[in-house]
């Protein structure tokens, strides 16, 4: 596929002139990204009669923008509220939220914003040099692949309770336990719904997700004046403009995390059935894992923002990768593009990449100038966006409260899912006070269920014999990576100690 | 051939945006002579019990580009496919209200396969009536091109010496159906994973993942260069030319299996349209109108779907096929439930 360097420009020239529909796109992205329960898929699935009938090239543009922003948009609540808007920012969270009660929401969220921005160009890059042979890749992850992926995602429930294992294992098997409700994925026979058809389909992510986290933090927020901290009050109200830079200066001191962790995103997004909170997740597990000061992570340390924003923007461009190269979407946005494509008679698979090259990389420059507008928007976006958090938290909960209470309707348009994220609300709140993670138990809820439908099909397809799991190469690699990700973070700790004793005793002498 | 679409370009963006504002300071009670106007008076709104971007949505789509301009009202979709559909037609039945407005556009093959095998709370034909059938998607097995396995006596063959692994898009599914009648009329072993959908199963061939896939044969059609059909289950093979004349089931090992197709198809609840025999007709009219317009059938078609599989058929033909499709569940309802360990 040969696409000169005067065709590229001029791809990307006719992709500025798309302003029109790309900053649209990107304003209701990150709106769509900032309330959580209003995910890209639904909003794509509510706009499809416009996408239709807008020519393909603007279709797409509309389309890929509204994508890019809303991942972007979902870090800006898990840092200031500690809620996050999307599945793929629940990781953000994790140092996000503790770097604004530092009184650092602005370098937090400028770290979010050009993490996203930096991390979406690399892959878009990385896609546009590499596409067939990344088309080919989805083809090695079957099901006993992506059995060890969600175990190894599954293993972070370990590393994010480092500091009580026993109580993160607990809160991991309740999300676990909780993740086994619905119909089971071979016959479709309910189990533990009590007959509700509103859990038929499992639990909804975007209700426990709510409750778990926004509700339950805004009873913990009720407990003081205001999110920052009283003694970073003063810091916070005192930020300036060198402060946002700070926040690009750490992006650029972190700029081959962001590189990495990004393509970890692009693989994570050409697999079928993963999507942005698994890559999130795991960007944020190998950040730690390989970091010299994993003690950090968890107290405000920017690279555990860095890792999951990277990620999340990685996973965008890897979700047409397929769409294009094979004809199949992986998941449920790749198909909603494909309803367009397909509509406007673009024939996708390999002679897509003969007959008509330059399409595809108009699709993947559009995405580009979608990243680049985004990293124009940081500084301003990120500076005023953080003062949200000197609001005294009297006035903040209840408009937290009754926005989250209308997106957990939102999705399904079940009053139930009210209810539901509410009684999450409590077990979130109760978890909090008790030192159980709630991440731990998202994590459970929301591997649970990809996990039992991974292993339970490699089972079958091994036709009950268990020794399948270990009988591809790319599968044995990735568990001696599972296993390594659980030894090493032991070993280090063993080691510490022995250092500490050492000089403890050196000390002595 | 290419249609013409209302296209949108800047300058219609922006005037719609002018006219929204415009529209938006208007008298209230300018807006109120569409709510007055005759069935249908709003938009329709329409179930789909399976996922998003698959052949149904395609379909339905395709197929509202003609009727909603026969209606004079667009279609909003709403995709439900949890427990094989059954979530779908639940919501439809029991919280939908019944108007005529609310749609359901069902595949009557494996969601009537899923009615007789899990018992729903709901009943056909008292809660909802096919109405409008818009195809015949047959049910295929294929292999990959570069699969050792070339017709499908080689496939029997080599399913008697070991099981081999089918790709199928739900375990209640006329094509598995098909796998387990041929499996028991040749002594052929066959282990059945169902992917959820035609798209993941398609990816589990192509990765090598399984050997065999059985799925409704339009859709593979569409990816022709990847897999050869190697049988139909159907009395003919209406795509022979397309299919290297893959030959039928029946015809190759002398066994009576029944045409197992998928046939997607409109509904409306039952109640409303015996109670609106009026709206009902005009329903079913437009419907068939709809069928036969040259914008659906392109559309079809540039989807890269075969125009032969548009098939209409009238509510009495869906309900005898809705019928047949739960007779023969019940026959095989132990292996196609959790009961026989399919």
């Amino acid at each position: 596929m040969d696409v000169s360097n005067a065709v590229l420009l001029e791809l990307f020239v006719r992709s500025l002139s798309l302003w029109w529909v790309i900053i649209p796109g990107m304003v209701l992205g990150t709106v769509v990204g900032i309330l959580p329960g209003f995910s890209a898929q639904n909003t794509l699935i509510i706009l499809l009669p416009l996408t239709l009938h807008m020519d393909i090239e603007s279709g797409m543009a509309f389309m890929i923008s509204l994508y890019c922003t809303t991942q972007l948009g979902g870090g800006i609540p898990a840092i200031l509220f500690n809620m996050p808007g999307e599945g793929g920012a629940v990781a953000t969270t994790l140092d996000g939220y503790p770097m604004t009660k530092k009184g650092q929401a602005q370098q937090a969220l400028v770290l979010c914003f050009s993490a996203s921005a930096f991390g979406g160009l690399v892959t878009t890059i990385a896609t546009m040099a590499a596409l067939p042979a990344l088309a080919q890749l989805g083809l090695y992850f079957r099901s006993v692949e992506m059995v060890v992926v969600i175990v190894f995602g599954l293993t972070l429930i370990a590393a994010i309770a480092a500091q009580d294992l026993l109580k993160g294992i607990i809160a991991g098997f309740f999300g676990l336990m909780i993740g086994t409700i619905g119909v089971d994925p071979v016959f479709g026979t309910p189990r533990a719904t009590f007959g509700l058809l509103e859990l038929y389909d499992g639990v909804p992510l975007i209700p426990a997700l709510i409750g778990l986290f926004a509700i339950s933090e805004a009873f913990v927020m009720l407990e003081s004046e205001t999110i920052v901290r009283s003694e970073d009050l003063s810091k916070a109200r005192g930020a300036r403009w060198s402060d946002t830079l700070e926040g690009l200066w750490l992006t650029g001191r972190y700029w081959w995390q962001t590189v990495w962790t990004s393509l970890i995103g692009l693989i994570i997004g050409i697999l079928p059935g993963a999507g942005s909170t698994v890559a999130a997740f795991l960007a944020y597990h190998y950040s730690k894992l390989l970091s010299k000061t994993p003690e950090l992570y968890g107290t405000g340390h920017p690279p555990g923002v860095i890792a999951p924003e990277s990620a999340n923007n990685g996973v965008t461009s890897g979700t047409l990768v397929p769409v294009f190269a094979l004809g199949i979407p992986g998941g449920t946005t790749g198909a909603i593009m494909t309803i367009v494509l397909t509509y406007h008679g673009i024939v996708l698979g390999p002679r897509l990449f003969i007959e008509r090259p330059e399409f595809v990389y108009s699709v993947y420059m559009q995405m580009l100038v979608c990243y680049i507008f985004m990293a124009l928007m940081i500084l301003p976006l990120a500076r005023y966006m953080s003062r949200v958090v000197w609001v005294p938290t009297r006035f903040l909960v209840p408009l937290i409260l009754s926005l989250v209470t209308i997106a957990a309707f939102s999705e399904r348009e079940y009053v139930f899912d009210m209810g539901l994220a509410l009684g999450f609300g409590v077990i979130g709140y109760i978890a909090r006070k008790t030192g159980y993670e709630v991440t731990a138990i998202l994590i459970g809820v929301l591997m649970g269920p990809l996990f039992e439908q991974y292993f339970l099909r490699a089972l079958r397809v091994g036709q009950g014999d268990p020794t399948i799991l270990f009988s591809s190469t790319l599968g044995n690699v990735l568990w001696v990576m599972v296993a390594l990700a659980l030894i090493l973070p032991w070993l280090r700790s063993r080691r510490r100690q022995g250092v500490l004793a050492r000089t403890v005793e050196a000390g002595h002498e | 051939m290419k249609t013409k679409q209302p296209e949108v370009s800047r300058r219609s963006v922006f005037g719609g945006l002018a006219a929204a504002a415009g529209l938006t300071l208007a008298p209230t009670s300018m807006r109120g002579t569409a709510a007055q106007a005759a069935y249908p008076s709003r938009n329709m709104r329409v179930i789909i019990p399976t996922g998003q971007g698959g052949g149904a949505e395609k379909l339905a789509r395709s197929f509202d580009a003609a009727w909603s301009k026969l209606l004079g009202q667009p279609f909003e979709y709403e995709f439900h496919p949890a427990a094989a559909g059954q979530v779908g037609y639940t919501l439809y039945v029991q919280r939908r209200e019944k108007n005529g407005h609310n749609l359901l556009f069902g595949n009557m093959g494996p969601e009537m396969i899923m009615y007789a095998t899990q018992k729903p709370t709901y009943k056909f034909p008292q809660d909802f009536t096919y109405f409008c059938r818009t195809d015949i998607d047959d049910s295929c097995v294929f292999v990959r091109r570069d699969s050792p396995i070339k017709d499908v006596k080689m496939l029997v063959e080599a399913a008697k010496k070991r099981p081999l692994n089918v790709a199928l898009s739900r375990i209640p599914h006329p094509a598995t159906i098909g796998m387990m009648a041929l499996g028991d009329a040749t002594g052929a072993k066959f282990n059945y994973i169902p992917y959820g959908g035609g798209n993941p199963s398609f990816m589990a061939m192509l990765s090598g993942e399984t050997e065999v896939g059985a799925l409704p044969i339009a859709n593979t059609l569409a990816l022709n260069d990847k897999f050869k059909i190697l049988g139909v289950f159907n009395s003919t093979n209406m795509f022979a030319a397309q299919t290297e004349n893959a030959p039928t089931i029946n015809a190759t090992f002398g066994t009576s299996i029944p045409d197992l197709s998928s046939s997607r198809s409109w509904a409306v609840h039952t109640e409303w349209a015996e109670a609106n025999p009026q709206q009902f007709e005009l329903l079913q009219r437009t419907a068939k109108e709809a069928h036969a317009a040259p914008a659906f059938r392109e559309a079809w078609v540039k989807s890269g779907n075969p125009v032969e599989a548009l098939v209409w058929g009238d509510r009495k033909t869906c309900h005898d096929y809705a019928e047949a499709m739960v007779k023969l569940a019940l026959q095989y309802e132990k292996q196609l439930t959790a009961r026989g360990r399919g």
